[in-house]
């Protein structure tokens, strides 16, 4: 799904350079969700935005499903990004002056969609978040739970190959925090390969794999599957339910 | 780009999309108003007066001294000014275009006037030597020049006494309208019941009065006014002279006769400028206005959507890790500000219409034609893009990592 | 805390130069745009008789056409015939009443050195001087025997009296006209009523004239008015048929005792009429006024049809800088709501930063107060540039009142221009930027 090879990533200032990736490799098979932890400043954030084709590397390469994504250019990627791709972020980042439905609508907008098949898409996922009933409030009308499953509702409505969370729970307490995971975790099971950065231990352990980044390096590179945490099964079956904090 | 996401998203900022529709819609209604007038005016201006402008200039002179002849003056300086080197002819005269100050009367075909006005034209009277046409530089389109026996001296006492006239063709159309002037007799030049004969008309000659309606009727008759100790002379110079020419021909006059005044000496050209200062300054104020109510609009413009960008840069990171292309942004910039200049252009429609009024109410100013507000409507919709283009450009060059920012 | 105020205020109009001089600048266009305007009208539509409101006042009667009015508004006349205004001049009914009429008259100076000049003259009666409560620098106006005997008396403008007699008390000195010795009765203080009220149709914003002499005499030298003559018929030939004719060129004005006293003079003016109808002139519906100075101003429509129009131009402008002002605040405000939040969560009350928010608008308007002063002062020498010596021109001169309004509408249109921003800015809550989005 993900295959980065010798992935490096230099700024340059006129004064110095500054190594936030050094050839960094990593494989994510489709179907997995691995949790990619690491300290402050340890060039996870450059990851992600690399994984996600939001920023470009200096050296080495990466494949994205199958697409080499060395040399496309902007809109390229931004299409890539669009099709592939499912983003959370720790701030929600919704767009406060649309509705829960316009917020969803928004990737769909750039897809392409006609209009029934983006009304469809919307509702289904709306659904699937639990919020199906409040698709004409704003942002600022919801918790900080209820927003961050709109963001997980607008990254799936598009119905990604890859979902990547940016600490989707850092910005929630711990209850509405474990049920946003119930909810990744279900959507990783219906086949959504989920890559998730987080410096929260207790929250990577839950993920099937852990990676390690230190100073821009992989530090703890794990091939293999881990057993999977035990889960509710309630949870698996309707995650909605179990996360309306 | 889709309208309707970014019309709900506008309606959640109604004071900022409130400030811009408002600005739009006075702005438009200022331009389209002021263009129309400029427009008329400069119209106004350029009206050519049908004699020679540039050549020509005026002089008066006023006897004051007990032994001073007007009449024996009048012959005496025509017989000087026409031998100075450089003239090309000089008569006397009562008034020329442009100096918003002559006679006036009513002319008819018809002995007497009419128990109602019906018929009657209104027309300016220039009083003229044989010399008349050649000093005035007027064309002569039919029938024959004033020749000497043509020409009569009159007072208060007399009232005019001439038996022939020329008329614009302005005024023998009207006056005439199936043609044939040229030989058909005229009333109220002399007096409403003495009957005066068409012998020629002239392509063109205003009357002295800017505002008139009827601006090219006026009527030349063959008289000398001698009245007052006053008389005015009217010279035209060979094609640059008239500025060495002026003042020789004061100087001419005022050795003519020492008791007498001999003043506003003015060319044609002066008495257009000062007839028309006015409007050409209302041009230059409605122009400036219009000029600068666009570069504040505009800069409004600019400012309010560079905030805008400003404040939803997160926004932006995010619609472009979402999958938005760089052009995407940008026409969401542009689109946001056709639809609040539209709604600009909805209420200053209003507004032009209703300024308009105001001014037609007031003043007598005809209707706005329709294509101003189309025209109008078009620069302001301008205006916004390029006051968006810079905003729009910083907007779509925000990274996609933005988002990935907590800051 | 006023001057902590304005040291926030300056500090942060500082670090955005661009926008703070974007805001001054507007403010101060629009300001220079609608005073100087504003300018031009005020001089315009100014009263110089205001002092006198109840007391001067311009008849009119309808003697005009039976064929067609007078004008489209349906005025009477703006001028009365010869023999009309005679007549009611020697009826006497007001307390006060003189008929005008403008020409010119050659002057002979005494001193040969002065070359001969035309000067402007106003044929009028002696009650002219005290009706319109003319300033004397030296001596006075002439009686009433002096009108009846067309006494050779003159007064002259002060203007006059420097160049003929070096501004010296000229009372009872010779001044030759066209041939004729007159005795000077009285020089004239600066007197330069603006609009020139009393004789507009010779242009209601040009100079006094430079010599007043008995009416009588006018018409004893056989002038017509130098300004406008206006018939609707012919007069027929001669200065006795003209002086008996329907034509129109003599102004007229009384002084009555206030409004009652007014209705009382339009009675007289009706009953004349009447009279008159009876003789066969007057074929018109009855249609006598008996205007106030303010009335006869605006019937005349003296303000000009451009000088309205620039000045509803101008306004709108001043809306639009404020509206771009307004918008530019209210984006420079919202951008620190953080900074709001967090003075309000340190303790700042509500008024506190109502007050610091309004003090920067303020500063604004101080700035943008002294640049349209500037700007008005500039705008008023273009319009002197541009319609030079004529009634805009003239109006084109800023007092000690305008450049108080100036300032003021100045501060105050920005102060209104901050009011909307700093309210909102005043919404901010505490709370809600202290979380991080």
């Amino acid at each position: 799904m993900l295959r980065m090879n010798q992935l490096s990533k230099v700024f340059r200032t006129h004064m110095i350079e500054t190594h936030a990736l050094r050839e960094l490799s990593m494989h994510v098979r489709e179907g997995e969700f691995v949790a990619v932890t690491g300290p402050s400043g340890s060039g996870k954030t450059t990851f992600l935005n690399i994984a996600g084709l939001l920023e470009t590397f200096t050296a080495g390469e990466y494949h994205l499903d199958g697409v080499d994504v060395r040399g496309l250019n902007d809109d390229a990627r931004s299409r890539l990004r669009n099709e592939k791709i499912g983003f959370i972020f720790q701030g929600f980042n919704l767009i406060p002056d649309l509705n829960l439905f316009d917020n969803v609508d928004v990737p769909l907008r750039y897809r392409g969609f006609k209009a029934p098949e983006r009304r469809r898409r919307i509702e289904e996922a709306l659904a699937k978040v639990g919020l199906a009933s409040r698709m004409k409030h704003y942002p600022s009308e919801l918790s900080g739970g209820q927003q961050q499953r709109v963001a997980i509702a607008r990254a799936l409505a598009g119905e990604p190959r890859l979902l990547l969370a940016d600490e989707p729970t850092g910005n929630l307490d711990s209850l509405m925090a474990r049920g946003v995971m119930e909810l990744l975790e279900s959507i990783n099971e219906q086949g959504t390969t989920i890559v998730m950065v987080t410096h929260d231990h207790e929250l990577a352990a839950r993920a099937q794999r852990n990676v390690h980044i230190i100073d821009g390096q992989v530090s703890d590179l794990d091939d293999g599957p881990r057993l999977a945490a035990p889960r509710p099964a309630a949870a698996a079956a309707n995650p909605a339910a179990a996360v309306n904090a | 780009m889709a309208m309707r996401p970014i019309f709900s998203a506008l309606m959640r900022n109604k004071a900022g999309l409130a400030l811009i529709v408002v600005q739009v819609a006075i702005t438009l209604a200022v331009i389209c108003n002021s263009l129309f007038i400029v427009l008329e005016r400069s119209t106004r201006v350029g009206r050519p007066s049908g004699m020679d402008e540039t050549g020509t200039f005026t002089i008066d002179s006023l006897g004051f001294a007990a032994d001073y002849d007007v009449r024996d003056t009048i012959h005496a300086d025509l017989a000087r000014l026409r031998a100075l080197p450089g003239v090309i002819d000089a008569t006397s005269t009562n008034t020329t275009p442009l100096t918003n100050g002559g006679w006036s009367t009513g002319v008819t075909t018809e002995p007497g006037r009419g128990v109602d006005s019906s018929g009657v034209q209104p027309a300016a009277m220039y009083f003229m030597d044989e010399h008349g046409l050649d000093a005035f530089g007027v064309r002569l389109v039919e029938g024959r020049a004033f020749q000497a026996g043509d020409v009569r001296e009159f007072n208060q006492n007399t009232r005019i006494q001439s038996s022939v006239a020329i008329l614009t063709q302005a005024l023998a159309d009207v006056l005439f309208p199936d043609g044939g002037a040229v030989g058909r007799q005229i009333y109220g030049i002399a007096n409403d019941n003495q009957p005066v004969t068409v012998i020629g008309i002239v392509e063109r000659l205003q009357v002295p009065w800017v505002g008139w309606t009827d601006v090219e009727q006026s009527v030349l008759v063959p008289a000398i006014q001698i009245d007052g100790n006053f008389s005015r002379y009217l010279v035209r110079a060979e094609p640059g002279q008239r500025d060495a020419l002026m003042p020789q021909v004061e100087k001419a006059l005022q050795d003519g006769h020492s008791g007498r005044l001999v003043r506003r000496m003015r060319s044609i050209e002066e008495a257009r400028t000062r007839v028309y200062r006015q409007d050409h300054a209302m041009m230059s104020i409605l122009g400036g206005t219009m000029v600068a109510m666009l570069v504040i609009t505009g800069l409004g413009i600019v400012g309010l959507t560079s905030f805008w960008v400003t404040r939803r840069m997160k926004q932006i990171g995010t619609r472009r890790a979402l999958g938005a292309l760089r052009g995407d942004i940008r026409s969401y910039f542009q689109t946001e500000n056709a639809l609040m200049i539209g709604f600009g252009i909805l209420l200053g429609a209003l507004l032009t219409y209703g300024f308009n009024a105001w001014l037609m109410q007031n003043f007598n100013t005809a209707r706005l034609p329709w294509p101003y507000l189309p025209m109008g409507a078009l620069a302001m919709a301008v205006l916004g893009q390029l006051a968006v283009l810079g905003p729009a450009s910083r907007a779509a060059s925000v990274t996609p990592a933005l988002a990935t920012r907590t800051a | 805390m006023t001057r902590y105020y304005f040291w926030l205020a300056t500090r942060s109009l500082r670090r955005n130069p661009v926008l703070t001089a974007l805001m001054v600048a507007a403010i101060a266009l629009g300001i220079g745009a609608a005073m100087t305007a504003l300018t031009v009208l005020r001089g315009m539509s100014s009263n110089p008789m205001a002092h006198r409101e109840d007391r001067v006042y311009r008849p009119q009667v309808d003697n005009w056409s039976a064929n067609q009015p007078y004008d489209e508004q349906g005025n009477p006349p703006n001028l009365m015939t010869y023999q009309d205004s005679m007549a009611l001049h020697n009826a006497r009914k007001a307390r006060r009443q003189a008929a005008m009429f403008p020409n010119f008259l050659a002057v002979e100076p005494a001193n040969p050195e002065v070359k001969p000049f035309l000067a402007t003259v106003l044929f009028t009666h002696g009650d002219f001087f005290p009706m319109f409560d003319v300033p004397f620098l030296f001596g006075g106006g002439w009686d009433r025997q002096s009108d009846d005997n067309n006494a050779r008396v003159v007064v002259i403008s002060r203007a006059m009296n420097d160049r003929l007699f070096g501004g010296a008390d000229s009372v009872g000195r010779r001044l030759r006209m066209q041939g004729e010795d007159y005795i000077v009765s009285g020089v004239l203080d600066a007197w330069q009523p603006q609009p020139r009220f009393y004789e507009i149709s010779s242009g209601a914003f040009a100079d006094v004239e430079d010599v007043f002499v008995p009416f009588g005499i006018g018409i004893e030298k056989e002038l017509t008015s130098s300004a406008n003559n206006n018939c609707f018929s012919d007069p027929g030939a001669g200065y006795q048929a003209w002086l008996a004719s329907d034509c129109i060129w003599m102004a007229f004005w009384v002084e009555l005792e206030g409004a009652a006293d007014a209705a009382r003079y339009k009675d007289f003016l009706d009953a004349y009429v009447q009279e008159q109808k009876a003789r066969g002139r007057f074929p018109r519906p009855l249609n006598n006024r008996v205007n106030t100075v303010a009335e006869w101003l605006a019937q005349q429509r003296v303000v000009g049809r451009d000088a309205q129009t620039q000045t509803w131009l101008a306004f709108a402008f001043l809306i639009v800088c404020l509206i771009n002002t307004v918008g530019l605040l209210l984006a420079k405000f919202m951008a620190r709501a953080p900074e709001i939040g967090l003075r309000r969560a340190v303790g700042a009350s509500r008024k506190q930063v109502f007050a610091q928010f309004l003090t920067e608008s303020g500063v604004i308007g101080i700035a943008g107060a002294a640049l349209g002063l500037l700007l008005t002062w500039l705008g008023l020498i273009g319009l002197r540039a541009l319609y030079g010596d004529t009634a805009t021109g003239r109006m084109a001169e800023l007092d000690a009142g305008m450049t108080a309004i100036v300032v003021l509408a100045a501060i105050g249109a920005s102060l209104l221009a901050g009011l909307f921003p700093t309210w909102r800015a005043c919404q901010v809550t505490p709370a809600l930027q202290l979380k991080s989005n």
